[in-house]
């Protein structure tokens, strides 16, 4: 009897241990405020809201769509190679086997690039790219649940069936599936599970425009999951959840019946209708929101395919444009530079219009991707303000090219409750004064600027004794650190999980909201400058569609209603100046030229700098 | 007589709302070959399971020599089990199979190989050490499971239906073969079946049960020829069982037609049920017999014919004699007075339901 | 049944095998013994052997190992639990392992986050019982816990398929010889359930090594294990020959990994089968 109740304890206890993190998440949705660190009291509001949010209600659409379809379409092409190898012989049966893992054994990232390098060779990427990725994961597992069953099978049935005359597809179908039927429907249960799931693969290899949950979720890690995306995951899961109450109610009926075989032979064809049935209105779910989908693609005239960081406009506008101009945005988002020079260069999406930061702006222009820009056609310009011209020298020397967007600096976000006094210098970052209660950016550029910066050096030194000084002390520094974000950094803070952070300005605003403890600080030794501009692509086909475009963000309430998006600071002079008052003032949001006077744009490097940068932030991180 | 090694006293087991063993006592002498004989059903296997220790009884005890072992794991008794399906370890060598007890046992392995040599001599499976149990025959595999149950020396061997997967052939030769190894061992065997053939074989004692309760305890010759109930006669070999009424002593009437018996004390006019094995009933020239009847079909049995007669009093007779009779031919029916054997009719509803068991068992 | 005419049926299959499994994978491979410039070079093969390459996949390797041992004695116990049990309804027990993927993944794993931070909700509670806070977030322990939380349903499976296949009688049959509990553990349940624990520890321990999400968000980016290392040289460093390189020869131990275990594991043995 003790040993029967540890037993139950025991599974009680794995039980919690997989289902408390989804419980947090469940609770997360009933929160009022929109940072996941800080509970504002119960709303209901956001489960509301999500089915107003055409952003997330289409990117589920299209996962939904992409699960089911793919799914599907794998359970077909599993069934028959299930079929077509079970029959084989023993040396090729296990050469399939062999190959039918290699999407299982293949790590994600090699899968999804390897996926997008040969795709891109075949046709434009899209919706389709992502259904091939997905049906090409999903197979195995199909197969791998349609084998045993097979094995299991009683084929003196189907020949039965056959000697009473059936044709083999009809002996097939009516005879061998039946027995099947559980593989597969495990099987296409299996794959809608990992279709939904997956994140990697569907990131490298969809095209413009097509989102799914995940990759959407991906992309607002930066700046906090919206809680209509945690609202919408827990409606999810609980309609699994009901889903799979009912089927398996439906099939423990089915068994408790098991000793009346006649009773059991009805009940087997009706559960199968009522299952095909289900099928059947899923399916047609799917293909609605597919058209839906396919409506909004196929929008006639002009079209416009904009690359930018991920929540760094507000989707209002894109849709605002539409209406204005009649063209139609085909919007995708990235979370770092490198991330968008890696989507970009690869060619596998023909991007009109980017925005990415100085550095990385210069790579691009010193490479020959960006048209030229007249700036004189565009109206609104004359918004931007002037000294802009001069900050974006070292990228755009005659301004020919870039339209800035955004700027701001980096410094360090901190909790004045925590640290003695005002913190005003790196100094604090590398003292071990507050160990382990540091956060880092976990970005190579930018850990290194600190470090250059502290030692009183150019952040864009190309001295190769210089940086390896500051990697040294990145290193020694690492004890110290409780980890390197790019994304949390600043809930962390909000949390109390760190009493500082290195942060981009645009950031230190929303903190301080969330939590007024927190203050934000750009150090006395100098630090980065930072300026995302936009460029028109060598891609770009329709230049005077891409400066409309940019001549509508330069315009005063467009850029009051980005800005109001996130925060960071505006280099629209008509936005600031209609600014509050206490917006003005704020350093976070528009820093004072005294404090920007030792800041310094990043330039890019040349190929030995890079690669020493590489080799040295590898180091560090595996310290 | 030899001592009572294995003793059951008022035995109840159920599971859940399903009784499956009431009351039962029954007491095992040594060196005996006691067959445990039933419909599946009868609660044959869970005796043989709580003899080995697999099951507790609700309520009862089993003694094993004198001891009261109710408690007692099924690894701390002195029994060993040959299961219905083998439950040969597939993962090990026939080798290892047999030597799992004595490893356990922690016996040398000079003493090991001996007495793994000597078991498989014993099943006739000589050279066998080294291959897998999925490689052999059922019959060799049920071999070694007797041969992986003997070599720990048991004083009781049971045996849960150890012959049902063998075809005829195999199954007739195991039966020698088990016989032969009780005699040369010298130890008990408790045998679960549920084929009377197999049971008349080899048995020196068979306990007929029926839902839980012990039937008829007696030797195969006593149980063949005197059954105690319609149930028994029914399950041990095919019987016509007819209505009759005894109208006086030696004197029973069936379909209005008197016939001659033996048996005496029944009340008069007291209905009964009579029981004539087929083998027993005669058929003659239509002039001669009893009552006469007309065949309605023969089938070819090998040693015998088996031959239905519908009879002029309405009663159906199954018979079995090595005469030829036509289907349509008119015979005359005769029984001599000792093949008769009359018996109660059930009285209480427990006795009904033996009844029902075993028409569910004939289906 | 076994014609030629139904080996045809999987014709559709091997078309599409050849088509976006080979084909790609020869991409990478192309790159691997590539340089950027495009000769033939067999460096980025031997990178793995960098002192920090060869410090990532020693981590990987560890952590991939040690997190299939614990879903091992996590799995193990529950299958002879539900095994024991007369309720062993093997369904409802699929449906609750897999349930929670429907959560999406990054969503999970930022909620394990929350949990185990500093000042998360597992430390708030430990403080309001008067216990010590644990630092368990940022170190490779926190990586282990996010790997045995999302691999656990993949090794609890396939152990449970196993374990309930051992037919009762076997079990029986080693009492009967006289096997105790622990005996029947370690010389009959085990050892036939291991076809079950190598597809386990297949479907935990690859995914395991090539994982760089998990060791993102609840490592601190601390820890670079040789996922995070091939992740940055596709999409931070830019060197995607390094990369494909990297990714090479984690499919080789990986491979090697498989081909250890997958003697043990049954193919089609993967426990997804409702």
């Amino acid at each position: 009897m003790i040993g029967r109740s540890l037993g139950k304890i025991y599974m009680a206890l794995i039980i919690v241990f997989l289902y408390l993190p989804i419980l947090v998440l469940i609770t997360l949705s009933f929160n009022a405020s929109r940072s996941r660190v800080v509970w504002n009291g119960f709303t209901l509001k956001w489960y509301r809201e999500v089915f107003e949010n055409h952003v997330i209600m289409s990117a589920f659409g299209t996962t939904i769509a992409l699960a089911v379809l793919s799914s599907l379409i794998a359970c077909f092409i599993g069934l028959f190679a299930a079929l077509g190898i079970f029959a084989m012989k023993k040396r090729d049966y296990r050469i399939m086997l062999f190959f039918t893992n290699i999407p299982l054994l293949n790590a994600d990232i090699v899968t999804g690039i390897a996926l997008m390098l040969w795709l891109v060779r075949l046709f434009p990427l899209g919706f389709t790219s992502v259904l091939i990725s997905h049906i090409t994961f999903n197979i195995p597992y199909v197969i791998l649940c349609v084998l045993p069953k097979l094995e299991a099978a009683d084929f003196h049935q189907f020949e039965a069936a056959r000697d009473l005359g059936a044709s083999s597809f009809h002996a097939f179908i009516k005879v061998m599936l039946p027995d099947l039927l559980p593989g597969l429907l495990a099987g296409f249960f299996m794959a809608v599970t990992m279709s939904m799931d997956d994140f990697v693969i569907t990131y490298f290899t969809k095209g413009p425009g097509v989102n799914t949950l995940s990759t959407l979720i991906y992309g607002e890690i930066k700046k906090g999951i919206k809680p209509e995306m945690y609202a919408l995951s827990s409606l999810l899961f609980l309609l699994v959840l009901i889903i799979l109450i009912v089927v398996n109610i439906l099939m423990a009926d089915q068994d408790n019946k098991k000793d009346n075989m006649e009773r059991t032979q009805i009940r087997r064809r009706t559960l199968m209708k009522k299952i095909v049935l289900l099928f059947m209105m899923v399916c047609a779910l799917s293909a609605a929101l597919c058209a839906c989908a396919g409506n909004n693609a196929s929008d006639e005239g002009t079209e416009l395919t904009v690359f930018n960081y991920s929540e760094y406009l507000d989707p209002e506008m894109i849709a605002k444009f539409t209406k204005e101009t009649g063209i139609k945005i085909n919007y995708e988002e990235a979370t770092t530079p490198e991330e968008m020079y890696t989507k970009f260069s690869s060619g596998a999406i023909s991007y009109d219009l980017l925005c990415t930061s100085d550095y990385m702006l210069k790579r691009l222009i010193d490479e020959g991707r960006a048209q030229e820009i007249d700036r004189s056609a565009i109206a609104n310009y004359s918004n931007i303000d002037p000294k802009f011209s001069d900050l974006s020298k070292s990228f755009d020397p005659d301004g020919k090219y870039t339209v800035p967007y955004f700027w701001g600096t980096v410094g360090i976000l901190y909790n004045t409750k925590e640290t003695d006094g005002p913190v005003d210098s790196w100094d604090d970052l590398f003292s071990g004064k507050y160990r382990g209660n540091i956060i880092m950016q976990d970005s190579m550029r930018d850990s290194f600027m600190v470090a250059l910066k502290y030692l009183g050096y150019s952040l864009n030194t190309k001295d190769e004794a210089q940086i390896r000084e500051a990697a040294q002390l990145l290193k020694d520094q690492k004890s110290d650190v409780e980890s390197y974000l790019v994304d949390e950094a600043r809930d962390e803070v909000v949390a109390g999980n760190a009493v500082m952070a290195v942060v981009y300005s645009g950031e230190a605003y929303l903190g301080h909201e969330y939590n007024e403890d927190l203050a934000y600080v750009v150090p006395k030794e100098g630090s980065n400058l930072w300026i995302d501009s936009w460029i028109v692509t060598d891609n770009c086909k329709n230049k005077d569609a891409a400066v409309k475009f940019l001549d509508f963000l330069c315009r005063e309430d467009v850029a009051n209603a980005n800005f109001e998006y996130i925060y960071y600071s505006t280099p629209n002079t008509a936005v600031v100046q209609s600014m509050d008052e206490d917006l003005k003032n704020d350093p976070a949001i528009i820093p004072s030229d005294d404090s920007i006077k030792d800041c310094e744009v990043y330039e890019a490097f040349d190929e030995k700098t890079t690669q020493l940068y590489n080799e040295l932030w590898k180091e560090i991180k595996a310290e | 007589m030899s001592k009572k090694l294995i003793e059951l006293k008022s035995i109840s087991k159920s599971f859940g709302a399903c009784t499956v063993i009431e009351e039962l006592d029954l007491y095992i002498r040594e060196n005996e070959f006691v067959t445990l004989l039933g419909p599946s059903g009868c609660g044959k296997t869970t005796l043989l399971r709580i003899i080995g220790g697999f099951e507790t009884p609700d309520r009862g005890q089993v003694f094993f020599d004198g001891e009261d072992i109710t408690k007692l794991p099924p690894n701390k008794r002195q029994v060993n089990t040959v299961f219905q399906k083998y439950a040969l370890f597939s993962h090990m060598t026939v080798a290892e199979n047999i030597a799992f007890g004595l490893r356990i046992k922690k016996k040398p392995e000079d003493f090991i190989r001996e007495r793994i040599k000597y078991a498989l001599d014993l099943v006739n499976l000589s050279g066998f050490e080294e291959r897998m149990p999925a490689s052999l025959s059922g019959g060799q595999q049920q071999r070694i499971a007797i041969a992986r149950a003997i070599v720990n020396e048991p004083k009781v061997l049971l045996l849960d239906e150890p012959l049902g997967a063998l075809d005829l052939k195999l199954r007739q030769e195991m039966q020698y073969e088990l016989i032969r190894l009780k005699n040369e061992l010298g130890i008990t065997f408790i045998y679960v079946t549920h084929d009377q053939e197999e049971a008349l074989t080899m048995s020196d004692t068979i306990v007929v049960m029926n839902r839980g309760v012990i039937q008829q305890i007696g030797t195969p010759e006593s149980i063949y020829n005197e059954p105690i109930n319609a149930f028994v006669a029914d399950f041990i070999g095919e019987s016509n069982i007819i209505d009759g009424i005894m109208t006086a002593d030696r004197q029973v009437v069936i379909g209005g037609q008197t016939f001659e018996c033996v048996d005496t004390g029944f009340e008069k006019d007291q209905p009964v049920d009579v029981v004539i094995r087929p083998e027993d009933v005669e058929l003659l020239p239509p002039d001669k017999g009893a009552v006469t009847g007309k065949v309605t079909s023969v089938i070819f049995k090998g040693v015998h014919y088996e031959i239905q007669v519908m009879s002029s009093i309405g009663i159906n007779f199954l018979v079995q004699t090595t005469q030829y009779f036509s289907v349509d031919s008119l015979v005359g029916i005769n029984v001599i007075p000792d093949n008769f054997q009359i018996m109660h009719k059930p009285k209480s509803e427990d006795e009904q339901i033996l009844r029902e068991g075993e028409d569910h068992e004939n289906q | 049944m076994k014609t030629n005419k139904m080996r045809v049926l999987s014709i559709p299959y091997i078309v599409w095998i050849i088509g976006f499994t080979l084909i790609p994978l020869l991409f990478v491979v192309m790159r691997a013994v590539t340089d950027p410039k495009g000769g033939f070079t067999l460096a980025n093969l031997f990178a793995i052997f960098d002192p920090i390459h060869r410090k990532a996949l020693i981590l990987s390797l560890l952590l991939a190992f040690i997190s299939s041992v614990i879903c091992i004695i996590i799995s193990y116990p529950a299958a002879l639990i539900l095994k024991a049990s007369r309720f062993s309804n093997k369904k409802i027990m699929i449906f609750v392992l897999i349930l929670p993927m429907w959560m999406n993944f990054i969503l999970r794993m930022l909620s394990i986050q929350m949990l185990i931070s500093k000042n998360g909700l597992i430390n708030n509670l430990l403080e309001i019982f008067g216990m010590n806070k644990m630092s368990l977030i940022n170190t490779p322990y926190a990586i282990i816990l996010g790997m045995v939380y999302d691999y656990l349903p993949y090794m609890m499976l396939p152990i449970l398929n196993c374990v309930l296949a051992i037919p009762d009688d076997m079990i029986e049959a080693s009492k009967d010889l006289g096997a105790n509990r622990w005996y029947v553990l370690t010389k009959i349940m085990i050892p036939l359930s291991l076809t079950g624990i190598g597809s386990g520890v297949t479907m935990v321990f690859v995914p395991s090594m090539t994982e760089f999400v998990i060791a993102n968000l609840l490592g601190g980016g601390k820890i670079q294990l040789l996922g995070n290392i091939i992740e940055q040289e596709f999409s931070v460093s830019m060197n995607w020959n390094l990369g494909s390189g990297l990714s090479v020869m984690l499919m080789i131990f990986v491979l090697i990994t498989t081909l250890v275990f997958g003697r043990t594991a049954s193919q089609t043995d993967r426990g997804f089968v409702i």
